[in-house]
């Protein structure tokens, strides 16, 4: 027999389980069981037991005391009395003096005392005849003679049997039972764990709007179950995010690259209102905007892949500084107020490029999307919990709460800026920017009228 | 000028050559760096544009060995590569400016036309003038026809460097480079709004304008 590999039965973490619980429940249900016996038939037992030597005990004072003589008329005394116990008083030749058999129910003992076992004929109360069995003991006197006290185990034989047998039988139903309650806990363990499985199997096979199954429970397999459908749904985020900036770029490249086929066809053939040269110039203006847009991928994917080496401590205000020169005549000239008050120096480790680039990003939107005679804030400041905090904050349309999530994410722009030229890009780049130096980029209301919130976008870094 | 372009592309080399021919300058390609090297050697260019993936030698190491013997032409980089340490290995390595592909010609154009400038104007200056505007670069001053000019120190810095490529087109990255040290493309026309304002300042009181917006290039001072 090879006993190299078991079933494939034996090797399931079910059976296991269940052989597991089994023994535990046997283990546990054998000590309760011999609990019991030893309560029950075992005290029954042991109480018999010492009524007898408190009988023998009383009988051999009579004997100390008196002798046989003495003896004889205790044992009629008792007999007389109709206890629980039979005797049978014999004389050194073997003779009965006294007592409820004629000979002795069982053989005599060699020694000075033994312990005996015996059945006799009975009559029940009805007057039927039954064998009954009995227990006692036969002590040799002195003087010779034998003295036989014994008692009837009948009922406490029966019961004692009973007992036994129950004992036994609830034993093997005990068994059974925690087999199969085995078998039924640890095949619902093992099913939460094959529904896990399937559902990764289905997010495998590309169906990311699989669920693990969550019964409300809060256990184990629930908690594994919430954990994984957070997963999922974070990688499913991801997945359509990335995949709707594969539909978004191919939808922004679209409109230039067909603007440019048409340009250069009417171009050759002449139709173009201001001649071929115009419809050239025109055509590299559409070229630049698709490599701008490619530029910006670039850009971004290389920020995304993180390049701290050129990180040093900077200090932010100088940053901010620039960009509040740079952008106050773009302001100015689109009557926009222009505040900036920055705090005193403010220092992070960071890359000078990268933070102004990002930045310059938020001031461009800013710039785009407020209207005319609108208002423009530029803040750097320290948070409450000690990071540095880079705002800026316009007064133009905002961003609903509910989108405010997705206006980061590669490529999204929102219904109402498709209008505007630009990448779409501008927010992803800063939030990378922010990741890239542990920070983070967070949206919030401008805190305009309801009718024209605005917006504010902070660049939150660690100070250093 | 003599320009000798180092570049292992074909296509691109025809390009590089094919614009700068067209804006009057003398160019000689080279396909790999070995041989680009000797070339600049012979002391016949007045500038280098090396790309900066060469197969044999690369263009950091070429331009090195080129300094080491003594080159002094100045020498434009031309990368794929854009990040702001590739840059600094490019100007470590001896380069005197930095372009990163896809470029727009006009902007090859004016990088390489500004090398040339400086390669000549080596002496160092205290003063710029073009055409009845001056600048005194100690004292910071600005005037027009005798009469001052107030500005920013950022409009002075942009002034100079228009002043010190008067003549030639400056763009409107290089000007984000070179006066601003930025490394990227705002989306809005900040640029053009510093200009118009430096306009405002240097030719609104004057009949003949000097600063000059070149369609789809950038600026030009011009006396």
């Amino acid at each position: 027999m090879k006993i190299g590999r078991l079933p494939a039965l034996v090797r399931t973490t079910t059976f296991r389980l269940a052989l597991l619980h089994a023994s535990i429940f046997i283990l546990f249900s054998a000590s309760l069981l011999a609990y019991l016996y030893y309560e029950t038939a075992g005290h029954l037992g042991r109480q018999a037991e010492a009524e007898l030597n408190a009988e023998f005990g009383e009988l051999s004072a009579a004997y100390r005391g008196g002798g046989l003589d003495r003896l004889k008329q205790a044992v009629t005394e008792r007999r007389e009395a109709r206890g629980k116990f039979f005797y049978l008083l014999q004389d050194g030749s073997g003779q009965k003096i006294e007592g409820d058999f004629d000979v002795l129910p069982a053989p005599a003992p060699l020694g000075q005392v033994v312990n005996v076992e015996f059945a006799y004929d009975a009559r029940t109360i009805q007057g039927q005849p039954s064998r009954r069995s009995a227990e006692g003991r036969i002590s040799r006197l002195s003087e010779g003679g034998v003295l036989m006290v014994a008692y009837d185990v009948g009922d406490l034989g029966e019961m004692n049997r009973r007992i036994t047998e129950v004992v036994w039988r609830s034993a093997a139903v005990g068994f059974v039972l925690s087999l199969i309650g085995g078998v039924v806990i640890s095949r619902s363990a093992a099913q939460r764990a094959e529904q896990l499985a399937k559902t990764t199997e289905g997010v495998m096979g590309g169906d990311l709007t699989r669920r693990a199954p969550v019964f409300g429970s809060g256990d184990e397999f629930d908690r594994l179950s919430e954990q994984l459908n957070a997963m999922l749904a974070k990688l499913e985020r991801l997945v359509i995010s990335s995949r709707s900036a594969g539909d978004s770029i191919a939808h922004d490249l679209r409109s230039p690259l067909t603007r440019l086929r048409n340009r250069l066809e009417a171009g050759l053939r002449d139709t173009d209102k201001d001649g071929p040269r115009a419809a050239l110039v025109r055509s590299i203006d559409d070229v630049d905007s698709v490599l701008d847009t490619f530029n910006a991928v670039l850009r971004l994917s290389r920020v995304q892949a993180g390049a701290t080496g050129s990180f040093r401590r900077t200090n932010v205000t100088g940053i901010t500084d620039e960009l509040a020169e740079l952008y106050q005549p773009v302001c100015e000239e689109k009557r926009l107020a222009f505040n900036y008050a920055p705090q005193g120096e403010l220092f992070v480790l960071a890359d000078r490029d990268l933070i102004a680039q990002a930045m310059s990003n938020l001031m461009d939107n800013a710039v785009k999307y407020t209207p005319e005679g609108g208002a423009i804030r530029l803040d750097a400041r320290r948070s409450a919990d000690g990071d540095v905090e880079l705002v800026v904050v316009d007064s133009g349309p905002g961003i609903p709460v509910e989108d405010r999530e997705r206006a980061v994410e590669r490529f999204v722009r929102l219904e109402q800026s498709r209008s505007q030229p630009g990448s779409g890009l501008g927010l992803s780049l800063a939030s990378a920017v922010a990741e890239a130096h542990t920070g983070k980029l967070v949206l919030g209301d401008g805190g305009g009228p309801p009718t024209r919130p605005g917006l504010s976008v902070t660049l939150r870094l660690p100070a250093a | 000028m003599r320009v000798i372009v180092i570049e292992d592309d074909a296509d691109a080399a025809a390009f590089v050559k094919g614009v700068l021919s067209e804006a009057g300058h003398a160019v000689d390609v080279c396909g790999d760096g070995e041989s680009g090297l000797n070339k600049a050697r012979t002391g016949e260019y007045d500038a280098l544009v090396v790309d900066r993936m060469l197969p044999g030698m690369d263009g950091l190491k070429l331009l090195k060995s080129y300094r080491d013997a003594g080159g002094r032409a100045p020498a434009l980089f031309l990368s794929a590569l854009g990040e702001v340490d590739h840059r600094v290995e490019g100007l470590q390595a001896g380069g005197d400016d930095y372009l990163v592909k896809p470029y727009a010609p006009s902007e090859l154009v004016a990088r390489v036309e500004a090398l040339g400038r400086r390669a000549t104007g080596d002496i160092p200056t205290t003063k710029l003038s073009v055409g009845g505007l001056e600048m005194d670069l100690l004292a910071r001053t600005v005037h027009r026809d005798g009469q001052k000019i107030d500005l920013q120190p950022r409009e002075f810095r942009l002034l100079e460097f228009l002043m010190r490529h008067a003549g030639q087109v400056v763009t409107r990255t290089m000007l984000l480079e070179k006066v601003w040290d930025y490394h990227f493309d705002p989306q809005t026309n900040v640029i053009d709004v510093h200009v118009s304002r430096l306009r405002g300042k240097i030719d609104k009181d004057f009949e003949r304008p000097l600063l000059h917006t070149v369609r789809g290039a950038g600026y030009r001072l011009e006396a």
